[in-house]
């Protein structure tokens, strides 16, 4: 299911990009090859051999929105500078001024490293103060395709960031890890939840560390521990991948872990959330404490009847002890060279 | 509830020092030596993450694409006359899709949201819930088995897929009740 998840994600990104930019270019949304009719106002006065003078551009909002068939209004004058070369003139709007749609696209587009929308000068002919004048700013096309391009950088990096600000946190977990796991310390736990956590976790033995990890994974997800949480997942992953016969399939057992620990019950909220939302959070405890427990039941549930499903058992890398137990249920053991059954990795 | 909130709070900040401490001190106590054990285990732990490095890149960029695409928008407004059907405010339709995909961006949706509609809102209980009671379950996957380089991953994704669906949903009807 992962494959086609993935797989959907990027070619619908493209089909959509590449939708939205045809759309635009028909529409002409970006008006590329017009000038928009502006007001340039010279507050002290226009200076014909001044390279760079500051220059406040006024845009009337009925224009605006005509030109650009928008219903966004600007704002009544943009600070902005005028540069003058042999070439011809350009304004610059300032950085951080705040541009209505479409112009602040075309600025998120165009513009350098300065931040500052390019506007070529057009039908400027000096004289006084204030001038009508008109600006073409540079052809915008395909944004959606740019824009997915670099977020795919982007979020390239931002994996690498993330998974780097994990190291620490998870050393120094699989370090005191392996000291309880020496001292006994795990053997402990394990006695201590083996009751609960036994029957949801069926493929781990009587005595096996995996059970203590779990129940530190788990109950370190209810404390809204972020840090310790997800560390002691890794680690607790690594326990069952010890009970695994194949090397790249995920076990029924690991499966739960997932969806326990993607629908745990939160006694305390995510910190991120406390963050955004202050003291209105203690409203809304209550209300997160009923959802994730009914999601709990639901996800234990899930994993449980998924697994017993023909497709996801006959995938089990652990099914044939399984089957060695199920000897005397022959329609069962049929399933394991069924022709049909789809490939593994769904 | 500020009391009760106040008790496990109390509780999760002296956990962890607990265990720092004492893991290491129970440790002694049995004679183990711990500062060798230590450094043996955290080793494991530039490997591990290393290893979680292409499943993560994997994941992330595709989300990082599908989001830049404007995709979202389009959906949303797609599932809106379906939802407002069965009573959830199609505002929070955004969370919905976005929370399994990225933990910053649907925090950013709860922003949103308090900016346009007041923290005090419905609107923004019914988001902040869904936020707080699910997870970010592609990031999950990519993380816990990429550490151990599994990548049949079975039925873990609708498993995943199913506890957010239900918490989400669940998140209007509860947060409808409580405070409607």
């Amino acid at each position: 299911m992962l494959n086609y998840i993935w797989a959907g994600l990027i070619v619908f990104s493209l089909v959509f990009a590449l939708a939205t930019d045809t759309r635009e270019i028909a529409q002409d949304r970006y008006r590329n090859d017009a000038a928009l009719p502006v007001e340039l106002h010279f507050p002290d006065g226009y200076a014909a051999d001044a390279r760079r003078q500051s220059v406040e551009v006024r845009i009337r909002p009925e224009v605006y929105q005509a030109f650009y068939d928008t219903d966004a209004t600007p704002e009544r004058a943009y600070d902005g500078t005028l540069v003058q070369t042999q070439d011809g003139r350009q304004v610059r709007f300032d950085a951080g001024a705040s541009l209505p749609e479409p112009m602040a696209t075309i600025r998120e587009v165009t513009a350098g490293s300065d931040g500052e929308l390019r506007a070529v000068l057009q039908d400027f002919v000096p004289n006084g103060r204030t001038v009508a004048a008109s600006v073409a700013f540079e052809p915008v096309r395909f944004v959606k395709m740019t824009a997915i391009t670099q977020a795919a950088f982007d979020f390239a990096d931002t994996a690498v960031n993330i998974i780097i600000g994990l190291i620490g946190a998870l050393a120094l977990w699989l370090g005191l890890l392996r000291i309880a796991e020496k001292s006994g310390l795990v053997g402990i736990i394990v006695r201590l939840v083996r009751p609960v956590l036994r029957p949801l976790f069926p493929g781990v033995p009587k005595d096996h560390p995996a059970l203590g990890v779990i129940a530190l994974n788990l109950s370190a997800n209810m404390l809204g521990l972020g840090n310790a949480a997800t560390p002691l997942g890794i680690k607790a992953m690594e326990e069952l991948h010890k009970l695994n016969e194949s090397e790249d399939t995920a076990t029924d057992d690991m499966v739960m872990l997932l969806a326990m620990n993607t629908a745990s019950v939160q006694l305390v909220p995510p910190v991120l959330l406390v963050a955004i939302m202050g003291l209105q959070i203690n409203e809304l405890i209550f209300s997160i404490i009923i959802v994730t427990g009914c999601s709990l039941l639901v996800a234990i549930t899930a994993a449980k009847l998924l697994s017993k499903m023909r497709r996801y058992r006959a995938t089990d890398p652990n099914r044939k002890t399984a089957v060695r137990l199920e000897e005397n249920n022959p329609s069962d053991a049929a399933d394991v060279d069924d022709p049909d059954a789809p490939p593994s990795n769904t | 509830m500020e009391t009760f909130r106040s008790i496990v709070e109390l509780m999760a900040v002296f956990v962890l020092p607990a265990i720092i401490v004492g893991f290491p001190l129970y440790g002694l106590y049995k004679k183990v030596p711990v500062y060798e054990e230590f450094v043996e285990g955290a080793k494991e732990g530039f490997k591990v993450a290393v290893q979680i490095i292409p499943y993560l890149v994997a994941i992330l960029f595709a989300i990082g694409m599908f989001r830049a695409s404007g995709a979202m928008e389009f959906l949303v407004e797609g599932l809106r006359p379906v939802l407002s059907l069965v009573n959830i405010p199609p505002e929070v339709i955004p969370m919905g899709i976005i929370r399994p995909l990225t933990g910053s961006g649907s925090a950013g949706v709860v922003v949103d949201l308090i900016n346009t509609y007041g923290e005090d809102s419905l609107i923004v209980k019914i988001a902040a819930t869904m936020f707080g009671s699910t997870e970010t379950t592609f990031y999950v996957i990519a993380v816990y088995f990429g550490a151990i380089n599994v990548q049949k991953t079975r039925h873990a994704v609708p498993a995943g897929l199913i506890a957010d669906f239900t918490a989400m949903v669940l998140a209007v009807y509860v947060v409808q009740l409580l405070f409607g």
